[in-house]
């Protein structure tokens, strides 16, 4: 008898929710719900503006956003020095929680939270970042995303669309059923796979939000058909999704020239990439998510018997170039470097 | 033929639990004070390890210091500081909301805390004599230069020096980055701090030139001199790194390394200057070493080792014949050593 390794190892570390979204769009009344419902989880709270929230049962924490860029002067690695330091006082607790919910003030670039958890050796040990919840409110996000900002600043609306893992579009008590579809093919032009939660008064059901694994690619693809949807470009948008789909096996040493190229060369401009790839000799699937120039990759699980070797890969970001995206990926399928 | 077994451990001299995880300590003129996470600190007697008093900081505590006399004690936290009074076990709590990350000591007298973006230098019973005025950042570490007569502040793109009762800096040494931790040689001659980066950057006092040390593999949190000045020791790696000091200082050399912890969580020289050194490790290791021995680069093994069942919160000298060590499960342990100046 032999002991079958686990199809796919269990993640010990403690899940980090961000919650993300304007002013107004809910993000308190979400975070109170996931505090005051009996699911026995023991959370920790960090949040931005102190005394929102307060709850027996959680520990709270109050944040000062602190935004730090590494010595290398790549806006890529901007950190959030202030959830470092939080997060690294928390694990030295005696207590242990089962969830940490980090809420972003309205105005927050997500990307230097969610890069904080790929550059501190001490958090990624400890923490996973699970998702990125983006709170949106039916009535006014139109508004906001059709804001003009000057050049080279980013419509905060926009960019929180386009990091996040879960939409809960909130406030849809408010709006007709025409602007729901419109504002659900403006946050689709940006980010086509999202799974987006219609709710009224943030009311979701907790496990859509929480602890979802969005971080984890194998959910991701499980969870959300629409992943690499292509959509109709309603608006004249700058930021949006290019999904590939491409059966075959990938030579790892191209893939890793061209994505390395890619990310340095496009970092800034790609917020998120994710990926479920076929390497070639591998008997794993290789799983990988990005936030722009950073990249995570590792084994999933195992390729079943018989079935079909395929890649599926999505960038969102800013003036993406499909074409080149898809040429460049097949250019690492292993066929293309034998026909070459 | 062996005489003693080189990775013998130490006695214990004594034995206690406190009931919390312990985030530091701090060993002064007798006395042991332990702060553990959620902000209670026990004051022990060093030698026997008993109880003398106890104080709280509401909001939970990251650091402890005791003053040089032991008749203070300064404990910060994430939500503001307290200063506890020996004679009459009087607590004084300032609940500012702001992040306090250290206090420093300049002598019986004086002790700097950091508080949110500034340092305040307060009296023993928190009277302030003066304050900075607000860095980059949160203020991560603190240390005095000149005998108490200047202070140097760690944040967000730069260390800067203040003179006593100066808001605005006097010296300031800029590097675009996270400064995690300070270390300053008894000597006065340079300013060291961990990185986020991953890297140590050094200046000479004297000339304000930098020197950087890159390629660590993690961030550095953990930096101390020795007694002499001469010894840098610093986290960052698996491996313990103590650089030469000495001389021109470390420029184009390389450090020796310690191996011996899957990951270090603290680090103390032992007092007296023998170039001996504590460090601790996520595994629940302690391991003492002759860290100065042998030549530049090369690989040095623990004079002593001790196994703990949980990851070591911190460690501190009551003098250099007691190594005290504080594991996460909240046992403190004091350890004793052959003499003042073996291993």
């Amino acid at each position: 008898m032999t002991a079958q390794p686990p199809d796919e190892p269990r993640d010990e570390r403690t899940p980090v929710t961000v919650l993300t979204g304007f002013l107004g769009s809910g993000k308190t009344t979400l975070l109170n719900r996931i505090l005051t419902e009996q699911h026995g989880l023991r959370v920790a709270v960090i949040e931005n503006e102190f005394g929102e929230v307060g709850v027996d049962d959680a520990l709270v924490l109050d944040a000062k956003e602190e935004i730090f860029e590494m010595n290398n002067g790549c806006i890529c690695c901007t950190v959030r020095g202030d959830l470092i330091r939080i997060l690294g006082a928390l694990m030295r607790r005696r207590e242990t929680f089962d969830h940490i919910l980090i809420e972003t003030t309205g105005l927050a670039d997500p990307a230097p939270v969610a890069q904080t958890f790929f550059m501190d050796d001490e958090i990624a040990a400890q923490l996973r970042l699970d998702a990125i919840v983006t709170l949106v409110d039916a009535a006014h996000v139109l508004q906001h995303l059709d804001e003009v900002k000057p050049e080279g600043v980013e419509n905060e609306a926009v960019e929180q669309i386009a990091f996040a893992d879960r939409i809960v579009l909130n406030k849809i008590d408010l709006v007709d059923e025409t602007t729901i579809a419109e504002v659900t093919a403006r946050i689709r032009a940006i980010n086509s796979g999202v799974q987006i939660i219609p709710a009224q008064h943030a009311a979701v059901d907790l496990p859509r939000v929480l602890d979802v694994g969005a971080f984890d690619l194998e959910r991701v693809l499980a969870d959300d058909p629409a992943f690499l949807t292509e959509t109709e470009h309603q608006h004249d948008t700058t930021v949006t999704s290019v999904g590939i789909d491409l059966t075959g096996e990938l030579d790892e040493k191209r893939l890793n020239r061209w994505l390395g190229t890619l990310l340095r060369t496009k970092g800034v401009d790609i917020f998120r990439s994710k990926g479920i790839l076929a390497l070639a000799g591998a008997p794993r699937q290789y799983v990988f998510q990005g936030v722009h120039m950073l990249l995570d990759g590792e084994f999933g699980r195992d390729w079943r018997e018989g079935e079909e070797r395929r890649n599926r890969l999505v960038f969102i970001g800013r003036n993406l170039d499909r074409d080149a995206l898809e040429r460049g990926f097949a250019d690492c399928l292993a066929t293309a470097g034998a026909a070459a | 033929m062996s005489i003693t077994a080189p990775d013998a451990g130490l006695a214990t001299a004594w034995d206690t639990t406190v009931d919390d995880a312990p985030v530091a300590l701090s060993a002064r003129h007798g006395l042991l004070a332990v702060a553990g996470a959620s902000g209670m600190v026990w004051v022990l007697d060093a030698a026997t390890g008993a109880g003398i008093d106890t104080f709280e900081l509401p909001g939970g505590a990251l650091s402890v210091a005791l003053a040089p006399d032991a008749r203070h004690a300064a404990a910060t936290g994430p939500t503001g500081y307290a200063l506890w009074r020996r004679e009459d076990s009087r607590t004084t709590v300032r609940d500012t909301g702001a992040w306090s990350s250290a206090a420093v000591w300049a002598n019986h007298e004086r002790v700097a805390i950091a508080s949110g973006r500034r340092a305040h230098v307060l009296t023993p019973d928190g009277d302030e004599r003066w304050a900075t005025e607000p860095a980059a950042s949160t203020v991560t570490d603190l240390a005095w230069l000149r005998q108490g007569r200047r202070l140097a502040i760690a944040a967000y793109g730069a260390v800067r020096c203040h003179e006593r009762h100066t808001p605005k800096p006097v010296a300031t040494y800029p590097y675009i980055g996270s400064h995690l931790a300070l270390a300053v040689a008894p000597t006065g001659r340079w300013i060291c701090s961990g990185n986020q980066d991953a890297s140590i950057h050094i200046w000479r006092t004297r000339d304000a030139s930098e020197l950087t040390m890159s390629g660590y593999p993690g961030k550095v949190s953990r930096l101390a001199f020795d007694d002499t000045g001469f010894w840098l020791a610093a986290d960052g790696a698996p491996d313990v790194t103590v650089w030469d000091f000495s001389g021109k200082g470390p420029a184009g050399t390389a450090p020796r390394s310690l191996r011996c912890h899957q990951n270090v969580t603290a680090l103390a020289w032992r007092p007296g200057g023998d170039g001996h050194l504590a460090s601790g490790g996520h595994d629940g290791t302690v391991a003492v070493w002759p860290a100065t021995a042998g030549r530049p680069g090369s690989r040095l093994s623990p004079a002593r080792t001790l196994d703990g069942d949980a990851a070591v919160a911190s460690l501190a000298w009551a003098g250099p014949e007691l190594l005290v060590a504080a594991y996460r499960d909240g046992s403190v342990r004091a350890h004793q050593l052959p003499s003042g100046t073996t291993l």
